[in-house]
């Protein structure tokens, strides 16, 4: 057991290698540590990278998921999404941030995506006001915006090492959105479908990692549900003139649970055993769930 | 049923929460409701037991609305987690005991000692790509990259819209200035349609267990892929998987999404790879079976689904697939059916084992003399050129599937037949080319000939009975000693051993001559078969000698003639193999084989010769129609073609392919036309439209184009003969119509240019330039009177009027040519369309706009255009009273500034009161203030010149006070 000064948020080994096992940390005072677990007194590397609370934190290019650097992406309530690269202190590789004088969103979410080769990388950001905003690290461009006018609470490829196939993100009042990725149409952006499981927040989703077309939600009221997205007959058409543009596919929830009656505001499933799944609720619980027939799905 | 009595008596009143009438709390209402929505509602109401607890009416609601909708969302219910008493005693003992099995598995790799250590992760780093940003600066020189770090906090953006206009190539130069500009470039810009993902992985410093998890999950990915349909991704993430551990699964799964791309010969290979690993793997064998029967190797196919069969035996695909099998090869040969397996197989193999030895040679000496002696055979020097060519042609092949195979298959022959050292290949350098290309295929190859190798030695056997069946006799005929000779080489043919083959086959050749007086069909057969012998080893220059001595003796016999071909195709003297391919396509169309490398060389042709390959072609012989009748009455094909005009099938099938290529020229040709047109080059547009029309000759476009230039080029009755041209094919072409009318015009006579225009105004009303022309035509034609100045003058409207209509049509939009006021307007694809409304607003003088939009949409045509003449037309037939309305919120100071100077320049003089009126009104309109206020000083003095010319041009409608008062409005 470790003790910090600052209570921590978030935290991920997603840009880690398999061996290293370095965990990644954001903390209440918009700090970034990368800890060894096996020499945790000083942190590896350090930043202050934000005025307030990390809120959210992703890895990519660690773990064997995701070609390319490892980089960590942190969102933070001062409304900036900064990518760190472990290699390079004090500064980050990339910043996003409002405008000046534009009002400052809180960013509650982050994922990075598209990792499929060394080039290409995007992160998405989910903000307090519903904006979801798709940022290209490779052209370094905001490649896509929208709003699902409820906060976002949770955003998340299905995979984040292959060319951007879904995105599922969920909102404050208990729906989510799933977007087709594939197809981006030039003004109308990514075909979604959307879904409302409960009344509650969506507090998180995971895609399976054995089956990115399966997802798990968290919800508000401690409920767990799990849907499996089916794809359309045919994921794009010809609009009226001629540009393709993605069409989405059906969303079927396939099991739900209620665990406690207190939000799951956290939800992991295991790499390796397809179908075990951990969640932290507010309950101050952790639970450890396993799925079966998944196989069957 | 005591509970639904309650509602019977409650049928007055409605819930609390829905308003539903009580009386719908009811068996029988629920049952007959087919509105979801109201079921929902009653469902949510029975649930909440305001209204009273009914278990069983709940139920049976809910049962209702699952047949209606069983996924409706009222259904989902909160379910607790499942414990172990959820589940039977067995499921719950698989789900505990595959837990606890994985639960030990990981602690035992957890104990294992976790050796590469620091080494590896220092390695895997060096790996690593360079940090984001820095990444265009050398990371060698350290001091180099501390500069540019701080040079790069700089320039990174700190906010959106600085991300937006972050111009990445400026700050990579910035950077580093110059060096490896391109570098970056390319790195930032180049986002490829297609995404380009590593086939490989890089494992340097995995552990096993790392490599086996990435494999997993490459796999994984491959999987998900291949279950939408990705079938191209699909094959690359199993490639990965594959490139970290090979497995059979994965090459399994590879194989399958290769049968979904019908990329056979990939699928063979990964099948054979699985079925190396796990001979008995079912999958493997059906997926084989699959890709044999598309190649049509029926008899490989059988043999797989039969071992399938024996290990599951109740396997109905497989049942049906067998049945299938035994269709087609009935419908292939009805008469000698067991000799019929073997036929197409011998093709395809035949197909697979070219050769290009000796290519130097010279046969076509032999050839000529060979048979169908129309055959002009190109010489010498021809096969050189093609020597020069063939790697080119080569790599062509390869990128489509159907063409790979036959390449790859040959390649690997190269290497057989130059480790055997049969021949010194004369190309060897070529070859050798070849197998460091393919290097990677040929292993795979080397197993799959093998395998196809049996039944093509049936074949064979069977083949030198059956080839020549047409002929009425068989092998019966041959003398004993020869027929001996004769099967003792089909085995050997089959077992593989060819050499061998051949030996026997010669003797029973010398045998059957030394008795001479032989019917010449035995002896043909003998030399076909000895042919597929040679072809196998890949001695194509002695395999076209047999398959020549053989037509000599049979003419027109399909063995030989395809032998041949594939001999000459494995030469690459793809013209004589085309020609023969053609030959045997004449006597049996259905020959999949043939047809498909006739349609591999035509492409290769048309490569290597251009657009004109056919002329280099010599004649392809036509085959005498008894031939083709020689077939049918040995009922040996199913072909569709009818025997009777063999010239016209000829014919036919020149043209298609004609067709095809034709096409692809045609374009070009016609895209070249166009950017003449646009770049004002009306001759050399014409030229190319003209060459256009050589190769089609419907197509209207080309014709109405090629008029428009001849009218650019004042060449009317030119013009007027392609606009008839079109006309006589498409009796309502309105722009032939419009394009013969000025055409006429153009020739003064204007009597059948009046015509043409009411034709084309007949045809859509709606072409206001027609109405235009005729009426000035029209004029013409009453004045009778033709001043060349003045036609000059008109000869320039007309074209930029005609640019107007091209404007409309998405095919000849490049056609906008850019004259006059257009030039500015024309550079660009997107100005040409915009150009549409601006002309259309000059020319029409614009109907009045019947509400805002239209107004917004011709006023950013005039204001996008700067076109006063045109604004002061609409001010001219809009009721300034309306202005206001039509303005809504959308006055901005560019269109009132545009505004005043048209009231300025063109209105004041003619129509004071109206410019006045609108003046007036224009100050009532929203926003005017605000635009009042923002305008800069020159403005205003246009503004306050135009009243003064408005005082000037004082009439009745206004008086000065008037003017004085509105001037204050104004701020003057």
């Amino acid at each position: 057991k470790i003790e910090k000064a600052k209570p921590i948020k978030c935290g991920t080994f997603g840009a880690t290698s398999l061996q290293q096992r370095y965990l990644a940390t954001g903390d209440f005072g918009g700090s970034l540590n990368i800890w060894n677990l096996e020499a945790p007194e000083i942190p590896v590397y350090s930043v202050k990278g934000h005025k307030e609370i990390i809120n959210s934190i992703d890895g990519v290019g660690g773990l064997g998921i995701g070609e390319g650097a490892p980089e960590i992406v942190t969102g933070s309530r001062d409304g900036t999404v900064k990518v760190w690269d472990p290699r390079q202190k004090d500064t980050p590789v990339a910043n996003m941030e409002p405008v000046q004088g534009e009002s400052k969103r809180d960013c509650w979410t982050v994922a990075f995506g598209n990792a499929y080769n060394q080039e290409e990388r995007v992160v998405c950001a989910g903000y307090d006001n519903g904006d979801i905003k798709l940022f290209d690290l490779k052209t370094m461009s905001l490649r896509w915006e929208t709003n699902i006018k409820n906060g976002v609470c949770s955003v998340e490829f299905d995979r984040k090492d292959v060319n951007m196939n879904k995105l599922v993100a969920t909102s404050l009042e208990g729906k989510f959105h799933v977007f087709d990725m594939r197809t981006q149409h030039p003004t109308k952006g990514f075909a979604s479908v959307s879904e409302k499981a409960q009344k509650s927040t969506r507090w998180r989703v995971r895609p399976l990692p054995q089956n990115r077309d399966v997802f798990m939600t968290s919800g508000g009221a401690g409920s767990l549900h799990l849907w499996k997205y089916e794809y359309p007959a045919q994921r794009s058409k010809k609009d009226s003139e001629g540009v393709e543009m993605g069409v989405a596919g059906s969303v079927s929830l396939l099991q739900n649970v209620t665990l406690s009656t207190q939000p799951i505001s956290s939800l992991d499933w295991s790499p390796d055993k397809k179908g075990l799944c951990v969640c932290g609720a507010f309950d101050q619980t952790v639970r450890v769930l396993i799925v079966t027939k998944l196989n069957k799905v | 049923m005591g509970d639904e009595s309650v509602p019977f008596l409650l049928d007055q009143g409605t819930t609390k929460t829905y308003q539903i009438p009580i009386g719908h709390l009811d068996y029988k209402f629920i049952e007959k409701c087919t509105d979801v929505k109201h079921l929902e509602k009653i469902l949510r109401v029975l649930r909440s037991g305001e209204e009273g607890c009914y278990p069983e009416l709940t139920l049976f609601c809910e049962k209702r609305i699952e047949h209606l909708d069983p996924r409706s969302r009222a259904l989902r219910k909160d379910k607790p987690a499942a414990t172990p008493s959820d589940f039977t005693a067995e499921e719950w003992e698989t789900i505990n005991g595959e837990l606890m099995s994985w639960v030990t598995e990981m602690n035992e790799d957890d104990k294992k000692p976790q050796f590469l250590r620091t080494d590896t992760l220092h390695e895997r780093q060096d790996n690593l790509p360079p940090i984001r940003c820095s990444s265009s600066c050398l990371p060698a020189n350290q001091n180099k990259t501390l500069q540019n770090k701080q040079r790069n906090k700089k320039n990174i953006p700190r906010d959106y819209n600085e991300w937006d206009k972050f111009d990445v190539e400026k700050e990579c130069s910035k950077i580093d200035e110059g060096c490896e500009e391109n570098d970056s470039k390319a790195r930032f810009f180049s986002r490829p349609s297609l995404p380009i993902i590593e086939k490989k992985i890089d494992t340097t410093g995995m552990t096993k267990k790392e490599k086996i998890f990435v494999a997993t999950r490459e796999k994984e990915k491959g999987n998900e892929a291949f279950a939408i349909g990705d079938y191209v991704e699909a094959v690359t993430y199993y490639t990965r998987s594959i490139s970290v551990i090979p497995t059979a699964a994965a090459y399994n799964n590879k194989a399958q999404a290769e049968i979904k791309l019908q990329d056979w010969d990939s699928a063979l290979q990964d099948c054979e790879k699985v079925l190396d690993m796990d001979p008995g793997n079912v999958k493997a064998l059906m997926r084989r079976a699959t890709v044999h029967i598309q190649l049509q190797n029926y008899q490989p196919a059988i043999e797989d689904l039969n071992k399938v069969l024996c290990v599951e035996p109740e396997n109905t695909i497989v049942k049906k697939n067998l049945v299938e099998i035994e269709k087609k090869l009935k419908g292939l040969k009805p008469v000698s059916e067991t000799q019929g397996k073997g036929r197409r197989i011998l093709i395809q193999d035949i197909e697979d084992s070219e050769d290009d030895e000796e290519r130097g040679e010279n046969t076509e000496e032999r050839e000529r003399s060979g048979r169908e002696k129309k055959i002009g055979v190109p010489v010498g020097g021809e096969a050189a050129t093609e020597e020069a060519e063939m790697g080119n042609a080569h790599r062509k092949f390869h990128s489509k599937g159907g063409g790979s195979k036959a390449e790859d298959r040959d390649t690997q022959k190269q290497k057989e037949s130059t480790e055997c050292g049969l021949k010194k290949e004369t190309s060897e350098k070529k070859s050798q080319k070849h197998l460091s290309d393919h290097e990677g295929e040929v292993n795979g190859y080397l197993h799959s000939d093998q395998k196809s190798e049996s039944p093509e030695a049936e074949s064979s056997k069977s083949h030198g009975a059956e080839s020549q069946s047409g002929g009425g006799g068989s092998s019966t005929s041959l003398p004993p000693t020869a027929a001996k000779l004769k099967s003792e080489g089909n085995e050997l043919f089959k077992s593989g051993q060819f050499g061998e083959a051949v030996l026997k086959y010669s003797e029973a050749i010398e045998y059957v001559i030394g008795l001479g007086g032989q019917s010449p069909d035995d002896l043909s057969i003998l030399y076909s078969n000895r042919a597929a012998c040679y072809l196998k080893e890949g001695n194509c220059n002695n395999c076209i000698q047999d398959c020549n001595r053989a037509l000599e003796l049979q003419p027109f016999s399909l063995k030989p003639l395809l032998r041949r071909a594939m001999a000459n195709e494995s030469m690459e003297r793809y013209r004589q193999a085309y020609i023969d391919y053609k030959t045997v396509l004449q006597i049996d169309s259905s020959i999949q084989a043939a047809n498909d490398s006739a349609n591999r060389i035509t492409k290769t042709l048309i490569d290597q010769d251009g657009p004109s390959w056919r002329e280099k072609l010599s004649p392809i012989p036509v085959v005498p129609v008894a031939a083709q009748l020689h077939r049918w009455d040995g009922g040996n094909f199913t072909s569709e073609k009818q025997p009777t005009s063999t010239t016209d099938i000829n014919r036919e099938e020149q043209l298609q392919m004609n067709r095809e290529k034709a096409e692809e020229k045609f374009k070009t040709l016609k895209t070249a036309g166009n950017d003449f047109v646009k770049k004002g080059k009306y001759e050399e547009a014409v030229n190319k439209y003209s060459e256009c029309m050589k190769l089609n000759t419907e197509e209207c476009t080309i014709y109405t184009n090629r008029a428009l230039c001849y009218l650019k080029l004042y060449k009317y009755e030119e013009a007027k003969q392609d606009c008839d041209h079109v006309l006589q094919i498409e009796d309502s072409n309105i722009k032939a119509f419009y394009r013969r009318a000025l055409a006429y015009k153009g020739l003064q006579n204007y009597q059948a240019s009046v015509d043409d225009f009411n034709r084309v105004l007949l045809i859509d009303p709606n072409v206001l330039e027609a109405k235009k022309e005729l009426e000035e035509v029209t004029q013409l034609l009453n004045i009778d009177s033709s001043a060349a100045a003045g036609s000059q003058q008109k000869q320039r409207k007309k074209i930029t009027i005609q640019e107007v209509t091209e404007c409309d049509d998405q095919e000849e939009r490049q056609f906008a040519a850019p004259e006059g006021v257009v030039t500015d307007h024309v550079t660009s694809k997107e100005a040409v369309q915009e150009s549409v409304p601006l002309k259309t607003s000059e020319k029409l003088r614009i109907s009045e706009p019947s509400n805002a939009y239209d107004f917004g949409q011709i006023i950013n045509a005039v204001n996008t255009n700067k076109d006063k003449a045109a604004c002061a037309d609409l001010l001219t037939i809009i009721d300034p009273k309306k202005m206001p309305v039509l303005l809504s919120n959308k006055l901005e100071g560019e269109i009132f500034l545009i505004f005043i100077q048209s009231l300025e320049y063109y209105l004041v003089g003619k129509d004071p009161g109206l410019v006045y009126q609108h003046l007036f009104y224009l100050s009532k309109a929203e926003r005017f203030r605000v635009v009042l206020a923002l305008l800069s000083k020159n403005e205003k003095e246009q503004v306050q010149q135009l009243f003064n010319s408005l005082s000037e041009n004082q009439n009745h409608q206004y008086t000065l006070e008037d003017l004085e008062s509105l001037k204050k409005v104004y701020e003057l």
